[in-house]
């Protein structure tokens, strides 16, 4: 069932991403892009090798790590009362089909797509530091998973009745995937928020470059942002600490990309040496 | 009637309050939020709050819609009532081992005789404050205890009168103190492949048990594994047969280790039946010799793990010869040739033998076997081993032993079905943790012998551990040599395993489950269907077939009696609309409860009937009429603010 679900998001991703590619990049960079293939990858090439292993560690403590951190649900409650339930009610099932298929499919293309799109400017800036947003959002998130431990929504019980409607029910296999991905306490904060919103942030960024790409990335970021909350799957109170996570994040980014690049570097020891000479 | 003495203020207790935000953090959080609200009001017109423990949805949904009910009747009649939520092993830890909870909602796994009540409510449980299902409420009487005591001791027709006949019984005492108030007894029903294998609607059969397991044949030769879907991820970790919190009932339990009698299901009722033992007899406790003879001595003194061991404390039982009419002696013959399963391949299992069972009973009346300071009963089959008096290994045969206890025949056969313990894999087990002599003691229910994972699970049941992968699967293998494959058994219920594989695959999506044995990835779920999804089960499936088995197990509201009140309690149950719950919750899969008993042992006032006798639900359709509640909260001696905010006394 899981292959499934995964197969199937595969697919999905693997039709939008040409479509799109072809639509909001244009042949002109993605051919200098493979011209300019391998120095490109080599300066990227740390910047992917980090998120690579921050993913591992995040899978691996998110699945091992032990109930050390706090019960929070009580207190998430306790702050924002009821909120959530305003979604309920405006709940439809075209309007659910439309936030599962957003939550499940649009959340994979829009993390995707723009690791592809930065990479075929020219200057792998920007590309470089959103893989260390990326990273950074994975790092942080679960250091919070394992310090804060609560029940999404969907879990408590003053929802237990309103779940009728809900995704799961109707698609248990999107339940597994999520099981699998998450532990059902790993709530706070909300991944999929921030790193959406880190997606939105830099889509502002590069608007210049990308104009179009801009208008399609806010519109999926505020559809998964508000799709966390309508399938109950996050609290108001993650979503929040999601968007606090996310600028935090895009800032401590663009901090550290460019301060240390290579040529930075290389700069600064000749700058040391030649002062030590005199 | 006496209640709880240590309980002298009123309703809840502010510091259940700052209980209730658990451990850590949140607990000193939630302190401060209450110091804040406190101080605010500190000339006592404080509104009146509890905490509602209960599991996640996807551990439990109707749990949790029950809890939801209740949350919302208390508030609405102005209430501060909240629920935590914790895991299903964290709740039974914080319910049944740190008895940290104002109310609780959950599911009893009861027993199929009432003897359950026992351990569920004797008052030496809450004293000792013994984890497990031991009277995690704190109720506390003497005069239960000994109406407790004396159903122990009667037998058949006399017992039964006990509980349906006599005018005023305990029974009427629970319902009348509520240390927990049973909401219902859903309806076990679960699916399986009718195509792939034979026998699932034959009588004896339950699922939750080992009788559910086996006589199953395979339609093929080719089918050599039985899928069955559970919605529990717990087995698939740990199979220890002593934890608490890994599960509520025994049934991987019951198929990785026999027991002495098994549980057979009858069209006269529910009987203990041959198992392990052969046969059981009745005889009079002298004819067994002086049990307290030094050669009979010998056998449990061996059980004393190495070192400078403590004396052997077989002092419990009060052997005043004056009480020995209330006590039952069985002689037990064990069937021949029984081993347990090999810890290798190549080796054969050790035999089962009369020391094995009788070092079962001790373990399980003290888990350190007298070393600790104080005994640590195994957590589990408290109310079973609770009535053993002694166990007797006769001098010359492997074979032969004589179990006393303190009761009747239905107690002592009861006391027959826990799993038998390899003593060869335990007691090296318990030395290896035994590690300061001088200075041992252990957490009743918590030390690291009962709630391991890596003590090898060898039993000598009908099927054997082979593996497990955590959340995804449990694999068992056909054990060979166990007593049931023979040809020679002419007993009925003596069904043993036919498929060589049993694999316990994790589904937590009960409509998942459904599915995946409608479309043939499974054979069974196992698990029984939660009432939510029982609509989802195919009507007219060719393959499919739709089972339904006894139960015993209920719903139910327990209270922390050393924190909330008689009035209090009562007011919380009347609002419970137990009418409405089946309805709504559990989509009429179940039967409203007013005592917690089988229908068998259910007298006619206590029985359901429309409402409950006791304490009615106060409103109509499930919503509370407020009205009323506080007309009752008022005589009960609560004041009703302004607001409508329901206050905390004096």
């Amino acid at each position: 069932m899981l292959v499934e679900v995964l197969t199937r998001v595969a697919i999905v991703v693997g039709i939008l991403l040409p479509v799109s590619l072809a639509l909001f990049i244009g042949r002109e960079r993605l051919e200098r892009t493979i011209v300019e293939l391998r120095p490109r990858l080599r300066i990227c090439a740390p910047y992917l090798a980090v998120l690579g292993l921050v993913l591992i560690l995040n899978r691996v403590m998110r699945q091992t790590a032990p109930n050390m951190g706090f019960h929070a649900t009580e207190l998430i409650r306790d702050i924002e009362g009821d909120f959530i339930l305003i979604f309920q009610e405006i709940s439809t099932p075209e309007l659910t089909a439309y936030f599962s298929a957003i939550y499940v499919y649009g959340y994979a293309f829009l993390l995707i797509f723009p690791g592809v799109a930065y990479f075929a400017m020219s200057d792998t800036k920007t590309f470089r530091r959103l893989m260390a947003a990326y990273s950074l959002n994975y790092a942080i998130g679960v250091v919070l998973y394992i310090l804060v431990i609560a029940y999404g929504p969907r879990n408590h019980t003053i929802f237990a009745s309103e779940l009728g409607v809900m995704l799961y029910e109707h698609s248990p296999q999107y339940q597994r995937l999520t099981r699998e991905v998450n532990r059902s306490v790993n709530v706070f904060p909300s991944l999929h928020t921030s790193l959406s919103a880190t997606v939105g942030i830099f889509a502002y960024y590069t608007r210049d470059s990308y104009p179009k790409w801009f208008v399609v990335a806010t519109v999926i970021a505020v559809s998964v942002i508000i799709s966390t909350m309508y399938l109950m799957i996050h609290w108001a109170v993650d979503v929040v600490a999601g968007l606090a996570l996310a600028v935090v994040c895009v800032a401590l980014a663009n901090k550290i990309v460019g301060r240390w690049s290579y040529d930075d570097v290389r700069g600064r020891l000749t700058d040391l040496r030649r002062r030590l000479d005199r | 009637m006496k209640r709880n003495p240590t309980d002298p203020d009123d309703g809840v207790s502010r510091r259940s309050v700052l209980a209730a935000g658990a451990a850590g953090l949140s607990l000193s959080m939630s302190g401060c939020m209450d110091n804040v609200r406190s101080v605010v009001s500190r000339d006592g017109d404080e509104q009146l709050s509890l905490s509602i423990l209960t599991v996640p949805t996807e551990d439990g949904r109707a749990t949790a819609q029950i809890a939801d009910h209740l949350e919302e009747n208390l508030r609405t009649v102005g209430i501060d009532a909240s629920t935590v939520i914790r895991s299903r092993s964290e709740f039974l830890e914080q319910s049944l081992i740190d008895g940290d909870f104002d109310i609780y909602v959950g599911r009893h796994p009861a027993d199929y005789d009432p003897d359950f009540l026992y351990e569920a409510l004797h008052s030496t449980y809450a004293r000792a404050n013994e984890s497990g299902w031991q009277n995690p409420f704190g109720f506390a009487s003497t005069l239960f205890d000994r109406r407790l005591e004396e159903q122990r001791r009667l037998d058949g027709d006399e017992r039964r009168e006990l509980f349906v006949d006599r005018s005023y019984n305990f029974l009427d005492t629970l319902a009348a103190e509520k240390p927990f108030d049973p909401i219902c007894r859903p309806s076990e029903i679960r699916v399986a492949r009718s195509d792939r294998f034979d026998g699932w609607d034959e009588d004896h059969r339950h699922l939750a048990t080992r009788t559910g397991y086996l006589g199953l044949e395979p339609t093929d030769d080719d089918i050599e594994r039985l899928t069955a879907l559970v919605t529990d991820a717990r087995p698939s970790r740990n199979v220890n047969p002593l934890s608490a919190t890994v599960r509520e009932r025994g049934t991987v339990v019951d198929l990785l280790y026999d027991s002495l009698g098994t549980v057979v299901y009858t069209d006269e009722g529910i009987e203990v039946a041959s198992w392990l033992a052969e046969s059981w007899t009745e005889v009079d406790r002298d004819e067994i010799g002086h049990p307290d003879d030094e050669s009979n001595g010998d056998s449990k003194t061996d059980d004393e793990p190495d070192g400078d061991g403590k004396t052997d404390d077989e002092s419990s039982g009060d052997k005043t010869p004056d009480d020995s009419d209330d006590k039952t002696t069985l002689e037990i013959t064990l069937r021949d040739g029984c081993t347990f399963h090999s810890t290798d391949d190549d080796d054969d299992g050790e035999p089962v033998t009369a020391r094995d069972v009788a070092f079962t009973y001790r373990f399980l009346e003290d888990t350190t076997l007298g070393q600790s300071s104080t005994p640590a009963p195994a957590p589990r089959y408290r109310g079973q081993t609770s009535a053993v008096d002694e166990v007797v290994v006769a001098d010359d045969a492997d074979d032969t032993l004589w179990l006393t206890v303190d009761g009747g025949r239905d107690v002592a056969e009861r006391a027959l079905t826990v799993p038998i313990l390899p003593r060869h894999i335990w007691l090296p087990e318990l030395e290896d943790r035994i590690s300061d002599f001088d200075d041992f003691s252990v957490e009743q229910g918590e030390w690291s012998l009962v709630t391991t994972d890596s003590v090898e699970p060898i039993g000598s049941g009908p099927y054997r551990f082979e593996s497990q992968s955590e959340r995804s699967y449990l694999h068992l293998e056909r054990f060979e040599d166990h007593f049931t494959l023979r040809e020679d058994l002419e007993e009925d219920h003596l069904r043993g395993p036919l498929v060589d594989e049993l694999r316990f695959s994790v589904e937590p999506n009960n409509q998942g489950a459904i599915s995946r044995v409608e479309n043939d990835s499974a054979d069974l779920m196992s698990s029984s269907i939660d009432a939510h999804a029982i609509g989802r089960i195919p009507e007219d499936h060719d393959d499919v077939v739709r089972l339904e088995d006894d139960s015993w197990t209920f719903y139910h509201v327990g209270f922390n009696m050393r924190r909330t009140e008689l009035g209090f309690r009562k007011a919380v149950c009347r609002l419970i609309d137990k009418e409405w719950i089946v309805e709504n919750i559990f989509y009429d899969h179940a039967e409203p409860l007013a005592t917690p008993v089988t229908d068998a042992w259910t007298p006619d006032r206590l029985a359901w009937d429309g409402e409950d006798p006791e304490t009615p639900f106060i409103g109509t359709d499930g919503d509370v009429n407020v009205e009323a509640a506080h007309a009752m909260l008022e005589s009960e001696g609560y004041t009703i603010d302004e607001d409508g905010a329901v206050l905390r006394r004096g």
